[in-house]
């Protein structure tokens, strides 16, 4: 099977158990506005340019057949990418020397994918670790995720896919025997609010995680932290209240907001509809959140910082 | 072994250092470094006399007379005692090995780039009138410059040779038994060989016994001027250590030991003496763990000591450890910077019957390192698949600390490739690390571990362009032809052979010259009585006394050789994308005007480091074909030549040596760092591509010792996770049978480097957000955001 991803992260230590690979799968049924995988969005493959990596050579300018390069003074980007002209052709990619022409993301089968993470068999038995689906939201290509699911599950690795849920239960039910975890993301509890943040409504999402702890699966709710929308105690205590309420051994465990996200939005020339300089927040706001998860009576998974 | 292992690690876990360490600690880093002429005017009035004599009663003697009169100092808080030179941290000066270089520096040593030493004023005048007259033309650097000296200059750039200045170092004595026997009763063995020998043996031995009653002498002495000094102080306290101080010393001068202070002493005056006999890079204490761990237990059962006092005794050792630095001249600073002097203590591991070998005294080691974190000792912690989970949990905990220690060396690698060297399984399983990373036997080898330095990657320039170097256009090599004339990539392997091989064989020629002569300029006997074989056989340890005699050539560097080559058979030979004539001619202008194609390579040709497998063999297979045809000699000892596979800090100054290379490398450019390292900034997968491309230089090839440095950020250790995590990396590394790793543990000043000079910190990764990001590739604001993030995540 075929299928599109934009990165597969090796020594991924943030993503489950143990030491982990992460693949990346493109497209994503949500829009949210503070997304810090922006390329995972779009489902399809664009080319990227990087300043910082050009030497001005301007091979790529005559590879184009489209004639879809030219050059542009400054403050512009030195190379201007016509997105109308460009075809994806890959000609300048392969010209580029430096790698600053190239592409967000690749076609791949689930054999190539399954090569790649295989590599590194033996960091996931010795860290007991494994491999993570991520995106964008894997549920966009499933059929192709469920394939990488299965081919790792076939070797016995632990597979974990860290998803929004907004997917058919239909779909889901496939997922269940090849996922060992599941990660969710639980943005925001309102349902107005989620469509206003991340374009679509949440019913089914709450649905999904219910079915899903009805099937007794093994699960992990996250909630990224963004001031001023997901970051507000009213929000964190309906999360936890509502994950309590459908059962109480599943733990929640929160990202903090990362400032880092922006710098994809500038290559992308997409504009970051948060303001700027935002700060992440501290320990004690962090336990602040914790604690209102704590009283709703649901565990939080929290790394003990060392002294 | 201890009941309640669990128990102890959980005191040792609370332990604090003691004021009295840290106030010893800030003596030791605050006094500035002076060069030290004492010895060497003892030495040289001691070879005036005594010029008849042969040249092991000569060197006895000198070591006696030093020992005797060289002014001593204690420090009243002082729990160990003893140094080479009254002052902290001087460099000494060693005549009888080399006296040219000091008189060509002498006036440059305190403003040097690399290792500066203050002089005294009076003290040049006595270097040029008291000692340098009578040693010029005599020192064994001048009599290898003499008989040899051009043609160690001819093959510098593909082969150094060492050991030209300087006694032999980098060797394990066996403490075990100096600790049993103590002075006296080594001398009463070395004693009954005497009454039983030749009149050629009687010599040996009668050298060996006039240095160990030398060495109780240089006990006793301290053990006088601390009980002087405790009889001069009306402090209590200070009184009362004095006064133990000076029982110790006077001990130790006629018995063994029995406590675990008075073993550490004895095995502290060992060690200075060691160092006064040979000015050399190098005595290693080996597994101090396991053969101090029976002291520890006699007293902690005794209740004579308490854990938190048997801490503040191993970090009074520790401190000791950094009091005697090594000073070298300018250009061998350049390759060894830092005055690394290599006191390494290897921890953990396993038993002969491949138990766990960790013990109290591991973690009470790892303990001493987190609270001292200074360059000595080299703590190594050795791992194997049986290495208990909280050891290896420690080691990554102190790791994290940021000293770059413990380093980590790996059992189910190295003790398979000393086997193969010849050495029995019980001594290779008990393998030690001396200098750096070298790999050793305990008590009973001289493995002359850094014999020579070979670069490779040279002898591939030389291979490309007919034998001709490309800096100087001289004729250095084998004309072998040009990359122009090799008409398959086979064609250019045979060259290459050719050229390794000519390299090769003058190159051991050379090392064998200088083998014999440190028997003949340099015997060492005091070393000899605490090296197996040599008091049995009656043969002084440089002269093939030991029970194993190694001999080590550093092969440089797999990174940049498997890079050059994958270069050159993927775009000229496979892809044909490239003709030769334009590779040979970016090569010989040095890229000048062809940076598109020097980029492409650096960027778009797969890399060592990157799980490339094809790659990787190419570097592999050298590396075999160099270790093969080393093992085909044998050394001036009768033991054989192998290959060890690192550099210290040598990249820079050998990379000076190497005109543009078919990596992208421009001339004089630094090579990969390490030895097993990728070329810094182009291993693009992260660790565990890099860990899975340097397993696949075997690791039985690199039995003299192999080096890989990786990077990681302090916030990694910050959390418990984390630093289970990372102890899994360890354990894999383990089962990828990789050698050995160190690891720099970066802080915001590297950080700060890295903005500076992106492109030598490519491969630096720090976590954005849900995924992992090159830390060069974010704009400035992001970097500095990140920046001030890591100085808020100090550990310390």
């Amino acid at each position: 099977m075929i299928g599109t991803i934009f990165d597969i992260k090796k020594f991924a230590v943030h993503d489950g158990p143990g030491i982990r690979s992460t693949v990346f799968l493109k497209g994503c049924h949500l829009n949210c506005i503070w997304c810090h995988n922006p390329e995972g969005i779009s489902p399809k493959v664009n080319l990227w340019y990087f300043e910082n990596k050009c030497i001005k050579c301007h091979k790529c300018i005559g590879s184009c057949q489209n004639n879809a390069l030219s050059i542009q003074e400054k403050p512009l980007s030195h190379i201007k990418i016509d997105t109308e002209k460009c075809s994806n052709a890959g000609t300048c990619v392969a010209i580029c020397p430096t790698g600053a022409l190239c592409f967000d993301g690749r076609t791949v089968s689930t054999q190539e994918v399954f090569e790649i993470l295989m590599a590194d068999q033996v960091f996931y038995e010795q860290s007991k670790g494994g491999i993570t689906l991520s995106g964008g939201d894997p549920f966009y290509q499933s059929d192709f995720a469920l394939d990488i699911l299965k081919s790792c599950k076939n070797n016995a690795i632990h597979t974990a896919i860290e998803t929004c849920l907004y997917v058919h239960s239909d779909v889901l039910e496939h997922f269940i025997p090849f996922v060992d975890l599941f990660i969710v993301d639980m943005k925001l509890y309102d349902t107005y609010e989620h469509q206003r943040y991340t374009g679509v409504r949440n019913e089914s999402i709450k649905f999904n995680l219910h079915y899903l702890a009805d099937r007794k699966v093994n699960l992990l709710v996250r909630i990224p932290l963004i001031p001023g929308i997901t970051a507000k105690d009213e929000n964190i205590k309906n999360i936890a209240a509502f994950v309590h309420s459908i059962r109480d051994d599943i733990k929640i465990e929160l990202i903090n907001y990362n400032v880092l996200a922006e710098s994809k939005y500038r290559i992308m020339n997409k504009s970051y509809s948060l303001l700027h300089n935002m700060q992440s927040f501290t320990q004690s706001e962090l336990n602040h959140f914790n604690q209102i998860i704590k009283n709703e009576g649901v565990h939080v998974l929290e790394e003990i910082h060392l002294d | 072994m201890r009941k309640n292992l669990k128990a102890d690690i959980l005191e040792i876990s609370k332990l604090k250092s003691t004021d009295r360490i840290k106030r010893l600690k800030e003596k030791t880093l605050s006094e500035p470094r002076y060069l030290s002429l004492e010895q060497a005017k003892i030495i040289t009035k001691c070879y005036q006399q005594n010029e008849h004599l042969p040249r092991i009663l000569q060197r006895a003697k000198s070591l006696e007379s030093a020992l005797e009169k060289i002014s001593i100092h204690i420090d009243t808080e002082e729990l160990i005692v003893g140094n080479r030179t009254p002052g902290i941290r001087s460099g000494v000066v060693s005549p009888e090995a080399g006296i040219s270089w000091i008189d060509e520096e002498l006036s440059t040593l305190d403003r040097r780039p690399q290792d500066k030493f203050f002089v005294r004023p009076e003290d040049v005048s006595v270097f040029r009138e008291d000692i340098l007259p009578f040693w010029k033309g005599k020192s064994l650097e001048d009599m290898i410059k003499y008989r040899i000296g051009t043609e160690i200059s001819e093959i510098k750039k593909v082969a150094k040779i060492n050991q030209t200045d300087h006694a032999q170092g980098h060797i394990c004595p066996n403490t075990e038994d100096w600790l049993k026997l103590g002075p006296s009763g080594l001398k009463a063995i070395a004693k009954t060989y005497y009454e039983n020998a030749s009149t050629d043996n009687k010599i040996f031995y009668e050298s060996v016994m006039i240095t160990l009653s030398a060495a109780q002498t240089f006990m006793k002495r301290y053990g006088s001027l601390a009980n002087q000094m405790a009889v001069e102080t009306d402090d209590v306290n200070l009184k009362n250590n004095l006064e133990e101080v000076s029982r110790i010393c006077f001990k130790l001068a006629d018995e063994a030991p029995s406590t675990f202070h008075e073993a550490i002493q004895s095995l502290w005056f060992l060690y200075v003496i060691l160092q006064m006999e040979s000015n050399a890079s190098s005595f290693s204490p080996g597994r101090a763990d396991q053969y101090l761990y029976p002291y520890l237990i006699h007293d902690l059962t005794n209740n004579v000591l308490t854990m938190p006092e048997a801490l503040e005794i191993i970090e009074a050792l520790w401190l000791k450890f950094n009091q005697i630095v090594y000073l070298r001249n300018s250009n061998s600073a350049k390759y060894f910077a830092g005055f690394p002097i290599g006191f390494n203590i290897a921890c953990g591991g396993q038993t002969q019957d491949g138990e766990d070998a960790s013990n109290a005294l591991s973690y009470l080691f790892l303990k001493a390192q987190e609270h001292i974190l200074l360059p000595q000792p080299n703590l190594s912690a050795r791992l194997f698949k049986g290495s208990a989970p909280e050891f290896v949990y420690e080691c990554s905990r102190v790791i994290g600390m940021g000293s770059g220690m413990p380093q980590i060396f790996n059992d189910e690698s190295i003790i398979p490739a000393l086997m193969r060297q010849g050495i029995k399984e019980d001594d290779a399983t008990n393998y030690a690390i001396v200098g750096c990373v070298e790999l050793t036997t305990h008590g009973n080898n001289l493995g002359w571990s850094d014999a020579a330095m070979f670069n490779l990657v040279k002898a591939l320039e030389l291979t490309l362009n007919n034998g001709i170097c490309l800096q100087t256009g001289k004729q250095l090599g084998v004309a072998t032809g040009y990359l122009t004339d090799y008409k398959t990539y086979n064609d250019l392997e045979e060259a290459y052979k050719k050229q390794l091989d000519y390299f090769i064989d003058r190159m051991i020629t050379t090392c064998d010259v200088v083998d014999r002569m440190h028997a003949e300029f340099l015997p060492s006997p005091f070393l000899s009585s605490v090296i197996d074989g040599c008091l049995e056989k009656g043969i002084d340890v440089t002269a093939g006394g030991a029970l194993y005699n190694l001999s080590g050539i550093q092969a440089i560097q797999v990174a940049n050789l498997a890079d050059s080559l994958a270069t050159i058979k993927h775009m000229i030979y496979d892809d044909k994308s490239l003709d030769a004539s334009e590779l040979l001619h970016a090569l010989q202008t040095n890229y000048e005007g062809n940076d598109i194609l020097r980029q492409y390579i650096i960027n778009r040709i797969p890399k060592y480091g990157n799980d490339v497998s094809w790659v990787d063999h190419i570097g592999n297979q050298w590396v075999e074909y160099f270790s093969n045809k080393l093992s085909t000699y044998e050394n001036a000892r009768g033991g054989p030549y192998h290959t060890g596979l690192y550099t210290v800090s040598a990249h820079i100054p050998m990379g000076q040596n190497v005109g543009a290379s078919a990596d992208g490398r421009l001339s004089n450019d630094p090579l990969a760092d390490g030895g097993m390292s990728a070329m810094y900034g182009r291993d693009k997968q992260g660790p565990t591509a890099l860990l899975k491309s340097v397993s696949r230089i075997n690791s039985i090839y690199g039995s003299n010792g192999t080096l890989l440095n990786m990077k990681f950020l302090p916030d990694f250790f910050k959390t418990d996770e984390g630093i289970k995590k990372f102890s899994s990396m360890l354990m894999t590394i383990v089962h990828l049978n990789i050698s050995h790793v160190q690891f720099n543990v970066l802080r915001k000043e590297d950080l700060l480097s890295a903005q500076k000079n992106p492109d030598a910190f490519k491969g630096l990764t720090v976590r954005v957000a849900g995924y992992t990001a090159y830390f060069v590739d974010l704009a400035t604001d992001l970097q500095d955001e990140i920046i001030a993030r890591t100085s808020y995540g100090d550990i310390s």
